[in-house]
């Protein structure tokens, strides 16, 4: 921990993840701090007849009461949109490397102290899951989940977001399983393991009092490196048309911008820099997290 | 088979040689608190490749027999790969024994399921080689001296620190260490940390595989003693296990010399020492220094073992030592030298088996294997009942007279 506050890059990058997370709890007020509102857009009103928007960029000068302009079409605050959309990304990265993580750990351990068949059998399974094109699977689920739900947007919402939750968990634990297991392998012929065995230490608490907390530092760092890899994956699904529907989100917005980027070029790079400032920020801290954990990566 | 169902039964056959094994005594003439008898552990070699067939075994234990007594202790000695810290961990149960019976209490050891064999670990404990791979290094020193504790419950919750404040102090350290992480400690107070985790359950034998190996010279002292200390103060066998002959003989009373999985020569201290009858033996003590012989400026007269230890996938038949042995002849290649008594507490495995310079030429086991001089059949004579008693039998075969008797 010492290590890691010497270091000026983690400190920097831990100081942008701060305001990041802060900006996603805090989404709600600070829309109503700059006076914005998620969704809000008339396109009767709010858009000329070319579908661009009457007030702020691209067309008008800066505006207090659209700091990020207007969306073109739905005549949206793209501020509320972009707050909203940070706080949906970090909920999805979140809630999905933990869940990976959580699994990829319980996996790895059962693997690795397990020998034999189910050891080889887990083993098997971590090889398939890893083999298997999620890309294709997850453009395939997609529309199934948008048709069955299609006439209750209310649950289509949270069916989108859950699936999508769903299919980065299913993607994500399989790195930390096998790096759990390689652990444990070596772990496990260690003689303090022997000696709770001789002590008659139960199994589940060896596992998880005498394994566990020497893999401290490999989960760390597989989850602040999981964490970027998932806010990417996000934006690049939402993109691909696999991501949330019915809430505002960065991927949904980059899908949308595209188009205008030669007209309108703001309204792709607010969303574009969030996820890069963001997945930069979190990839150099664990970075630093992993070089704090172990002196010898040091460069 | 229970202690007492193993007395009725050699209470019904009164064989000479044979005692119940309840009123069995060894050397020190204190009760046997374990009694191990043809203990074998085979490990299967698998084969390469997607079906792996069992293609071998490694006989890493094979048939060893021998027993501690209550309060007492002995040394395990023997080259690396001998077998010697399998027989440890068999002890333990660290591995489960392929056959052979452990008797510790009237209960076999080797037939205890996981589940039977948890209350028993409070009784057994280890002590581990490697003071730096043995405490975990994310756990407080209070944590890895208190999981026994919590384990077993032997004390309240409440207690636990109190007790093992005592337990620290007990091996010599400062008991306000307790909160300190095992790294911020020198090799030689890990290895009482260690020590104080194995007292932690008041174990009536301990195992101590390779304790003071890992150490420099003048902390094994320090550990060593303090392993007497404790032994004393609260009365636990130990199963010495070691490869200096030094510290084994300054420790045990008792000794049993392995070579490559089989116990070639066990006996007390002072006759395995002094009159060494196994040629492994002699060779190994010839190759530990002497510092009387170094003092004067003598040459010793060392012994040369040629070659190396075979593989114990496919052992030499007959004596296992006589690819290496000055003395091999016919007979080592064609029978096994039965674990022969020729003392009071003397047991040794040869064909040949006297004290350095003195070996017979002619096999002395040969009468009682049945045998003629090479090991062949001979017709006319059969072979005598050897006795399967892992302590000592009360009469014994003399090496003079080559007879059994118990002058």
């Amino acid at each position: 921990m010492g290590r890691l506050r010497s270091d000026k890059v983690a400190i920097v990058c831990a100081a942008i993840v701060v305001i990041f997370i802060l900006i996603a709890v805090f989404a709600p007020l600070l829309t109503r701090l700059f006076g914005v509102e998620v969704r809000a857009g008339d396109p009767s009103t709010d858009t000329d007849i070319f579908n661009f928007p009457v007030i702020g960029p691209p067309d008008h000068g800066f505006t207090w009461k659209a700091p990020l302009g207007l969306a073109p079409d739905t005549g949206d605050d793209n501020l509320a949109e972009w707050l909203y959309g940070a706080r949906t990304s970090l909920m999805i990265a979140s809630i999905s490397t933990v869940f990976a993580t959580l699994i990829g750990i319980t996996i790895g351990l059962v693997a690795g102290f397990s020998r034999g068949w189910l050891d080889r059998v887990i083993s098997f399974v971590i090889d398939v899951f890893l083999s298997l094109p999620f890309l294709l699977a997850a453009l395939a689920v997609a529309p199934i989940i948008v048709l069955r739900f299609s006439d209750r947007p209310g649950l289509l919402k949270w069916a989108t977001f859950f699936s999508l939750i769903f299919i980065l968990i299913i993607t994500g634990w399989m790195q930390l399983a096998r790096l759990i297991r390689g652990e444990v392998l070596s772990l496990r012929e260690r003689e303090f393991i022997q000696a709770a065995r001789v002590m008659g230490v139960p199994t589940r608490q060896i596992l998880f009092k005498e394994l566990l907390p020497n893999m401290v530092a490999p989960i760390v760092v597989s989850f602040s490196l999981t964490l970027p890899a998932i806010v990417t994956a996000e934006a690049g699904l939402s993109y691909l048309g696999i991501g949330v529907i019915g809430q505002p989100s960065w991927g949904q917005t980059v899908l949308k911008a595209v188009p205008y980027f030669d007209t309108y070029p703001l309204y792709l790079y607010a969303p574009v820099l969030g996820i890069f400032v963001l997945v930069v920020a979190l990839n150099l801290l664990g970075d630093a997290i992993r070089d704090a954990f172990d002196p010898k990566t040091r460069r | 088979m229970t202690e007492s169902e193993v007395a009725q039964q050699s209470a019904e056959q009164p064989t000479p040689g044979i005692v119940p094994a309840a009123n069995r005594t060894v050397s020190s003439g204190r009760r046997a608190i374990l009694s191990v008898t043809d203990l074998k552990k085979y490990f299967p070699v698998k084969s390469s490749g997607l079906i792996r067939r069992t293609v071998g075994y490694v006989q890493a234990v094979d048939g060893v027999s021998f027993e501690v007594a209550e309060g007492s202790a002995l040394g395990l000695v023997g080259e690396s790969g001998c077998g010697k810290s399998t027989t440890g961990r068999l002890i333990t149960r660290l591995y489960d024994p392929t056959s052979g019976s452990m008797m510790f209490e009237g209960k076999d050891l080797a037939k205890l399921s996981a589940k039977a064999m948890t209350p028993m670990r409070k009784e057994i404990q280890m002590i581990f080689q490697d003071p730096y791979s043995s405490l975990n290094p994310r756990h407080t020193v209070g944590t890895i001296v208190g999981t026994p504790l919590r384990v077993h419950k032997v004390v309240p919750e409440k207690q636990v620190l109190t007790r093992v404040r005592e337990l620290l102090e007990v091996v010599g350290l400062n008991p306000e260490h307790y909160n300190r992480y095992p790294n911020e400690f020198s090799g030689g107070q890990r290895q009482r940390i260690g020590i104080a985790r194995a007292l932690a359950l008041q174990p009536k034998l301990l195992v101590a595989d390779e304790p003071v190996s890992a150490l420099d010279v003048s902390i094994q002292a320090q550990v060593v003693n303090l392993l007497r200390d404790v032994q004393n103060e609260f009365n636990i066998a130990f199963l010495f296990i070691a490869h200096d002959l030094a510290v084994v003989r300054h420790f045990c009373p008792e000794i049993a010399v392995m070579y490559l999985g089989k116990i070639v020569e066990i006996g007390e201290r002072e006759s395995v020492y002094n009159h060494a009858h196994h040629p492994y033996t002699q060779a190994l003590l010839s190759a530990s220094p002497d510092v009387k012989q170094a003092a004067i400026g003598g040459r010793r007269e060392r012994i040369r073992l040629e070659g190396d230890v075979p593989s114990p996938i496919n052992p030499p038949s007959g004596c296992r030592f006589r690819t290496r042995c000055w003395l091999a002849q016919d007979i080592c290649a064609k029978q096994e030298p039965p674990l022969l008594q020729i003392g009071k507490t003397h047991k040794v495995a040869c064909h040949f088996a006297a004290e350095l310079g003195n070996h017979p030429a002619k096999p002395i086991t040969a009468p009682l294997l049945g045998t003629d001089d090479q090991g062949n059949h001979a017709p006319g004579s059969s072979p005598v009942e050897f006795s399967t008693n892992p302590g000592y039998d009360e009469t014994w075969f003399d090496l003079k007279t080559k007879t059994f008797g118990n002058r």
